[in-house]
């Protein structure tokens, strides 16, 4: 067995390296990179103190938009690469459990994601810090001067701790974007389907808390059911949309339980998917 | 009585198409044995049945029905898999990584220990020949070294049992040359080598024993000498052969009851005589690029 845990460290190493030498990959980085610099342009406009708000949700924003795109596509490209190229056919003839193939990719492809998430977010960060850094100087000479009538208010300074909880969180729900992406990619026959039907489960996903929020509400013993069944499959990816929440101070901070039971609520769909994943690859013929 | 590498018990393999779910029956009671330490060609044309017999016993396809045992394991078990090698047919490697990170890879993969390794590395890669391309990535090799870069995979790990898909497909004569040679020296440490190629002679010339599948059905099977033996007749290598002592011959064969039935001009074969002419030289045999 621990030989089998080695296996999946020593394919997901593969998988990471990869993925960075993909074209792909390092044309997102650097197309997100260039959107969360573009923030710049902000101070064109005169925002005010709330310009760092501006900056974040961009920022955040480009994370979430690119990180969802490179979740899907990088998954099934990767998986798809093995299969096709038939480097897959040489793996599972040396004596490599399929579940451990398939976790090593699921692995490799969060550890993409994790460095996708953790360059952005410093970048941001940084960006952030700097241009916070700015305006403070700015607001505090203007209300010395007594041309602003407050210092740089405290609502609006940058909790560099949120914003790496929430890059904690916007890994966690790429990986389960990931691991759905693996499962239909188990089953599925072509790289094209797969992308398409995984950025369909996304798309629902962002939209479960609709139904999350309505199931109770339906008559029909029956419906009700199948809603309430339809909101438990498919993960709700609102819980993860709490970035300006967690970067800035909140009126109502969001609490440490729920930030935990959001952790662990994509922890369980991650184990659920990748099971059925390898469930559904064991019976495919190679 | 010693465990066969390979046995084979009424294995039959259907595949389901469409969603009628209509049978393809891709191979059709097979039966048969490969010895430990021999050299076995399994020999069909394409669409007989090889690649999904050999599947089987990689266990990367469930058969419908029979069983598949190496060295007495079932053959879809990671254990047995521990015990063998396998090079596909037209290999496609990781071409982001050099030969010798390519080769180390799947040692790892296979459990080879850390400390034996590098040497395990190194020493496939000059059994190999491809020593001074080793640190080159694998994505600028030709072809035939390709096809080095995958038997080095497929025998890293020290497997008993080495299964060669079509290991001379597009490679040179001395490409293949080399491979027969790589064959032959794989059976003299005492591994057992299954071979499934198209290159007729090349099996002849390597191969203790060999099936032929057509549609699915074993159709021979046996030992090379046996197998291609004509009964009842002899060939005579004569060298100076003249003229005049053909009568002679004729009538001496006639009084022991025989028959001469043709005289041909020795002829060398065709891979032999190119073999002769352009190598394999020392920079071909251990580094063709």
């Amino acid at each position: 067995m621990i030989s089998a845990f080695r296996q999946v460290i020593q394919i997901a190493r593969l998988t990471f390296l990869e993925a960075v030498r993909q074209r792909f990959f390092n044309f997102l980085v650097l197309l997100a990179l260039a959107l969360i610099g573009s923030a710049s342009f902000f101070r064109n406009f005169d925002f005010g103190p709330q310009e760092l708000r501006f900056i974040s949700d961009f920022g955040l924003g480009s994370i979430v938009f690119f990180g969802s795109i490179l979740s899907i596509v990088a998954t099934a490209q990767l998986f798809f690469g093995e299969i096709e190229n038939r480097t897959a056919l040489t793996m599972l003839a040396k004596p490599v459990r399929r579940w451990s193939f398939l976790a090593g990719k699921v692995l490799g492809v969060a550890l993409l994601m994790l460095v996708f998430v953790g360059l952005l977010t410093v970048l941001l960060g940084a960006y952030l810090w700097w241009r916070e850094q700015q305006l403070i100087a700015i607001y505090h000479q203007a209300f010395l001067d007594k041309t602003w009538p407050t210092d740089f208010p405290d609502a609006q300074r940058v909790q560099f701790g949120g914003l790496a909880l929430n890059a904690l969180l916007q890994w966690l729900k790429f990986d389960v974007l990931v691991a759905i992406t693996m499962l239909v990619a188990s089953f599925s026959n072509t790289n094209l389907y797969t992308v398409i039907v995984s950025f369909f489960i996304f798309l629902i996903c962002q939209l479960q808390y609709i139904a999350h929020d309505n199931w109770t509400k339906i008559s029909s013993p029956f419906l009700r059911t199948l809603a309430w069944l339809l909101s438990k499959c498919f993960p709700n990816f609102q819980l993860f949309a709490v970035g300006e929440l967690l970067v800035f101070p909140a009126k109502v901070p969001v609490p440490h339980l729920a930030v935990v039971a959001a952790i662990g609520y994509g922890a369980l769909y991650i184990v659920v998917f990748t099971t059925l994943a390898v469930g559904s690859f064991r019976s495919r013929e190679i | 009585m010693a465990v066969p590498a390979i046995r084979i018990t009424n294995l039959t393999k259907d595949f389901r198409l469409g969603l009628r779910g209509v049978k393809l029956r891709a191979v059709d009671n097979l039966s048969f044995e490969v010895a430990d330490n021999h050299v076995f060609g399994l020999l069909g044309p394409n669409g007989s049945g090889k690649s999904t017999t050999m599947k089987v016993i990689l266990g990367l396809l469930e058969p419908t029905l029979g069983q598949c045992e190496i060295f007495g394991l079932r053959s879809d078990s990671v254990e047995a898999r521990r015990l063998v090698g396998y090079l596909p047919e037209s290999p496609y490697f990781y071409r982001f990584l050099t030969g010798r990170e390519l080769v180390d890879y799947y040692a790892s993969i296979c459990s080879v220990p850390r400390a034996e390794r590098g040497q395990r590395v190194a020493d496939v890669i000059e059994l190999v020949g491809l020593t001074t391309a080793a640190d080159r990535r694998v994505g600028t090799y030709s072809k035939g070294m390709l096809q080095r870069i995958g038997p080095a995979q497929a025998i890293v790990h020290d497997p008993r049992l080495i299964i060669l898909d079509e290991p001379t497909a597009g490679v040179d004569p001395i490409g293949s040359e080399a491979i027969s040679a790589l064959i032959i020296e794989l059976k003299r440490r005492g591994k057992t080598v299954l071979l499934c190629s198209h290159l007729l002679a090349q099996v002849e010339g390597v191969c203790d024993d060999l099936a032929i599948l057509n549609k699915g059905h074993l159709v021979a099977a046996g030992s090379v000498g046996e197998l291609l033996r004509r009964g009842g007749q002899s060939n005579l290598v004569v060298e100076n052969f003249p003229a005049a002592a053909r009568e002679e011959i004729e009538a001496v064969l006639a009084r022991h009851g025989a028959k001469l039935r043709h005289i041909d001009e020795a002829r060398v074969a065709l891979d032999r005589l190119f073999l002769e002419k352009v190598g394999p030289t020392e920079k071909h045999s251990k580094d063709p690029v």
